[in-house]
């Protein structure tokens, strides 16, 4: 079962520290430290292993100083405007005073998202169920960072779902 | 009676619709107080007035110094200097407390047997070994079994964070005790299972021990 999904260790080991980092921040909002040090051990695995993380994770770590970013807790999230038309959502690290600028496109699809990244391997049927019963796991793993009320506009299950639709880009 | 409507407990059926929970009364202000260090610049607290009473004003005229146009680095990365200077990885002292870290405890004992699968009491040591060789130990209650040093014996507490060659552990007693890898021994207690962690053998960084392969050598003393 184990040896089915390549790297399933790996790929929980990162879900793991990914939601440490949640969990320190949500029992105390000012603790970025901690919180930074899991993702920057999550990073650094990543990169030994080779592995690809979900844009969605990708986008909650600055990519400086390495710490989670919350909007509202340790992060601002503003709209802002280029040359008129050009809208981008820029976030702001409130611990470097990093940036990430994100064009708004509503058309844009993301490659792990676009058909020709899944027909990379062929889907077996028994790995699809394997990768249902784990997504069970994150989810229910993720409830205790489910019960923060740290971003309230911000509904807090999207984590446990990109973490899971990442163990699906590897199948 | 508006400040009591925003006082007011979010009812449950509502705060499911809107998602939504209302915080405990000491949680809540922590989580304030810390909004409103972020928000406001230069905030001080309850004592944002008496600098004001105090500050000396200077009435020479002196002239703008002009600032040096610094080149700007190419990269985004800090380097390791910056860092240190930054302290991005020392936990502040009012937050070494024990009960902060029983949350990360429970969420790594979910960890931990969703990684054994299920971690039945039937199941192998040796797989169990080669398990947790991968998983990660943040969260974890280590107790320093055996050491040169016999001060360190007998010190229980959350693995709070693994660097190369130490383990840093926080008791019961909201301490943070740093204690070296080599030349001691750790357990490690999960779900009925004890497993010892020899800490010469350990020594490398939490990231890099995922890539690595251990190999089997005879002979382990302290």
């Amino acid at each position: 079962m184990a040896g089915q999904i390549k790297d399933k260790d790996a790929y929980q080991r990162l879900n793991y520290l990914y939601q440490a980092a949640h969990c320190v921040l949500s029992q105390n909002p000012d603790n970025v430290e901690l919180a930074r040090f899991y993702c920057s051990t999550q990073r650094t695995i990543a990169r030994r292993l080779v592995l690809r993380q979900d844009p969605s994770v990708k986008r909650t770590v600055c990519k400086k100083c390495c710490s989670l970013l919350i909007p509202g807790v340790s992060a601002t999230t503003r709209q802002r405007r280029k040359k008129g038309k050009i809208r981008f959502t820029v976030m702001r690290c409130l611990s470097c005073g990093h940036t990430k600028k994100l064009l708004n496109n509503p058309d844009y699809c993301l490659w792990a998202d676009r058909p020709e990244a899944q027909l990379e391997q062929p889907p077996k049927l028994p790995e699809t169920t394997n990768i249902l019963s784990t997504q069970s796991f994150t989810c229910e793993r993720a409830q205790p960072v489910d019960q923060c009320v740290l971003c309230p506009g911000k509904p807090r299950t999207v984590e446990g779902e990109a973490i899971s639709q990442r163990g699906v880009d590897v199948s | 009676s508006t400040e009591s409507l925003v006082q007011a407990t979010i009812p449950f059926e509502m705060g499911k619709i809107v998602g939504l929970q209302s915080q405990s009364r000491s949680q809540a202000e922590t989580s304030t107080q810390v909004f409103l260090k972020s928000s406001i610049r230069n905030f001080r607290g309850a004592d944002a007035t008496s600098p004001l009473s105090y500050k000396a004003v200077m009435l020479e005229y002196s002239r703008p110094k002009k600032e040096k146009v610094k080149r700007r680095s190419k990269g985004s990365r800090m380097n390791a200097a910056q860092k240190r200077r930054m302290k991005l990885f020392t936990i502040r002292p009012e937050h070494q407390r024990y009960e902060l870290f029983l949350p990360l405890h429970h969420l790594w004992r979910q960890y931990i047997t969703d990684v054994c699968s299920g971690l039945k009491p039937t199941s192998s040591p040796q797989f169990l070994q080669q398990k947790l060789l991968k998983a990660d130990l943040h969260g974890a209650v280590l107790s320093v079994v055996r050491s040169r040093c016999p001060s360190y014996v007998g010190t229980t507490g959350i693995l709070v964070q693994e660097f190369k060659h130490v383990f840093k552990i926080i008791t019961k007693e909201n301490k943070v005790k740093v204690i070296p890898k080599r030349n001691s021994v750790f357990s490690l207690e999960m779900g009925g299972f004890t497993s010892f962690i020899y800490g010469s053998r350990f020594e490398q960084r939490a990231s890099e021990r995922s890539a690595k392969k251990f190999k089997v050598r005879g002979t382990i003393d302290l």
